[in-house]
């Protein structure tokens, strides 16, 4: 039995296909958020990605901040108990979970069965978000993905000291206009992300084994930051950033086989 | 007899309007005097024949306000300030504060400076409540406002008023707690929404007149079926939890509010007037019973306790924590009480409470996954 997990997120859709709860069949992800033509082009590239159409699929639920805009989707739920659900399967001894998405940052508590045990959120400010990435790589004219790597040639990390991402940007420029090594400058943000939200991660409580999900878990940069700050190792699965949309796979599966079982008895009384 | 559904759609469209009721007490004659947030003796104004009005601000993104108010400060203050500098205060004699941290204080002197019209009368409650001479120094600082609301408003407060809006407002406080009770009875009627209608309703109105309508409202509940409630219960701890489209995601995800220690609600009638023979020192006495409050000094912190008292009495499933942006004695008190209130096995949810914002999407996933995750552990 095939389903799907949609994460619609602000920037990236991400889907995932599960057979019986316990093989990924298909992965996508599309540079475009919610409101855009991500969410349709997600789901029609997760069915190309192993070859199904929608006829096979049993059950799809959807996640993420465009949760609530995607009319083929049979069900949502928040990305918070996806996220705790995805990252449980793919790495189930994490008992933390970072995970920083394109407009909001989260630390989540769960428990061994991946249920969410507590979470925080950041306030309404994209500092320590994707989005604070997004802004630093347009005016260091790099890309995203690339931060990560350059910033492993740092030498010396410099100091970003504004939390706020339009002074910070002031600050990266007024840093470039003294000849700052761009890879020093990035160290510098990477670690100004990781500081805001290792604040969050300690309100909410460092349960080993800490893990991040999230497409900015990706950068090595950040992780590494991260793990300064937070003085612990941090596990990355290679499928991070699927990993709201497989916790949304996992709970239509869940769902499927309630309702099936549901209809069973019900024929079974008839 | 009206309808429950009629009663309380009353009390929101008072909510809402606030105006209507200041136009509506100024056309019969009467004096209306502005109360700040949070603990006012309105029971001055209230023997002096007039009506003490709540001003707790409202969702608006301030523009004039910041010539006098900084960024990050209360949102109430600052849209306080707006309105007061926009005038739609007009028509209030004169505004109380009672300076229970520095934004109110930094107000208490930007208000005398913008708003001229509305002269405020600002004292304070003394924080060290365990010396003999901080009664002695309320009394005097009760006094004052006394004689100052007397002379701005040419109204007279004599003792025997004052005796006698003491017992409206103790038996305000009764019912007010009375339909708490049986509000949790009909949790199908009384939604978040409708509960703080009823809740706030009480700042903008006569309290003996308010009392009335609860009183009906009390009546027309119980005459209702009781309720089964099968979603989640929750009780509510902060300053304000606004607003409606806030509170609506609590309904849109089966959570019922079955207890609250808001500032602006609960908080407000759970301290009764002592008996006594004095009516100025048994109204400073009020003061010195309040406890489990953020902006009240208690030397043992109570709040916590009292929150997991709520919890158990109301069977509730969790707290939601509606912290005041940038209250900073507020941010200071939630790790504390949240610790407390998890260690006691209860989860805690905390949500951003801003009046300069419409935008409640980050609550709502917030307020989401907090349903899913109580579902989860409480099926």
């Amino acid at each position: 039995m095939f389903t799907v997990g949609i994460d619609i997120g602000s920037t990236t859709c991400k889907s995932v296909i599960i057979n019986d709860g316990s093989i990924i069949v298909g992965r996508a992800i599309v540079p475009f958020g919610t409101g855009t033509i991500g969410p349709k082009r997600v789901y029609q590239s997760v069915l190309d990605s192993c070859g199904l159409s929608r006829d096979d699929i049993e059950r799809t639920l959807v996640t993420g901040y465009g949760r609530f805009t995607f009319d083929d989707a049979d069900n949502q739920k928040s990305e918070m108990s996806c996220h705790a659900k995805g990252v449980n399967f793919i790495i189930p001894s994490a008992r933390t979970i970072i995970d920083i998405g394109g407009q909001d940052a989260k630390a989540l508590r769960i428990n061994p069965n991946g249920m969410l045990e507590d979470f925080v959120m950041n306030d309404k400010c994209a500092a320590g978000t994707g989005k604070f990435l997004d802004v630093m790589a347009g005016i260091l004219n790099v890309k995203v993905a690339d931060l990560g790597i350059i910033s492993e040639h740092s030498q010396v990390e410099v100091s970003i000291s504004n939390t706020c991402t339009v002074f910070a940007e002031s600050e990266v420029i007024s840093k470039l206009s003294m000849n700052v090594a761009i890879e020093d400058i990035i160290a510098g943000i990477h670690r100004s992300v990781a500081k805001k939200v290792a604040a969050l991660v300690y309100r909410n409580g460092i349960v080993k084994d800490v893990a991040m999900s999230g497409g900015v878990a990706l950068n090595k940069g950040v992780v590494g930051a991260m793990r300064k700050e937070l003085k612990t190792d941090i596990l990355v699965h290679e499928d991070c950033q699927l990993a709201g949309a497989l916790g949304a796979a996992l709970f239509a599966w869940e769902e499927a086989v309630k309702a099936n079982r549901c209809s069973q008895t019900q024929k079974n009384n008839e | 007899m009206r309808s429950v559904n009629a009663i309380i759609q009353e009390l929101d469209r008072i909510v809402s309007h606030p105006r209507v009721m200041l136009e509506k007490y100024l056309g019969k004659g009467k004096k209306v005097v502005g109360c700040f947030p949070i603990y006012i003796p309105e029971e001055l104004v209230h023997a002096g024949g007039m009506i003490p009005m709540g001003i707790w601000g409202g969702q608006v993104s301030p523009a004039i306000a910041g010539k006098y108010s900084p960024t990050f400060t209360c949102s109430i203050m600052r849209s306080c300030m707006e309105f007061g500098l926009t005038g739609k205060y007009q028509g209030l004699s004169c505004v109380l504060l009672s300076v229970l941290c520095d934004t109110f204080r930094g107000t208490s002197q930007s208000w005398r400076i913008g708003v001229k019209d509305i002269p405020i009368i600002p004292f304070i409650q003394p924080q060290n409540r365990e010396s003999k001479a901080a009664k002695e120094y309320l009394i005097a600082e009760y006094r004052s406002v006394r004689n100052r609301l007397e002379e701005i408003t040419g109204c007279k407060i004599t003792d025997h008023a004052l005796s006698k809006s003491i017992e409206v407002y103790n038996r305000h406080n009764q019912t007010m707690r009375e339909f708490a009770e049986v509000a949790n009875e009909h949790l199908d009627v009384v939604s978040a929404k409708n509960r703080h209608a009823v809740m706030k309703s009480s700042h903008f109105m006569e309290k003996a007149e308010h009392t009335g309508i609860v009183q009906e409202l009390i009546a027309g509940l119980k005459a209702l079926p009781v309720c089964e409630w099968k979603g989640k219960k929750v009780i509510l701890t902060g300053i304000t939890a606004e607003p409606n489209e806030l509170l609506d995601i609590f309904t849109a995800n089966k959570i019922a509010v079955v207890g609250d220690d808001l500032a602006q609600e609960s908080r407000q009638f759970r301290t009764d007037i002592p008996d006594g023979d004095n009516p100025m020192e048994r109204l400073t006495d009020q003061w010195f019973l309040r406890k489990g409050c953020s902006l009240v000094f208690e030397s043992h912190r109570c709040r916590g306790d009292m929150l997991i008292n709520q919890l158990k009495e109301n069977n509730a499933d969790g707290i939601v924590v509606c912290l005041m942006k940038f209250c900073d004695i507020e941010e200071y008190e939630y790790p504390i009480i949240a610790q407390q209130i998890e260690d006691a096995g209860y989860p805690t949810l905390c949500i951003e409470i801003d009046q300069s914002t419409q935008d409640n999407e980050q609550s709502r996933t917030k307020i989401q996954s907090f349903t899913e995750m109580i579902n989860d552990r409480r099926p």
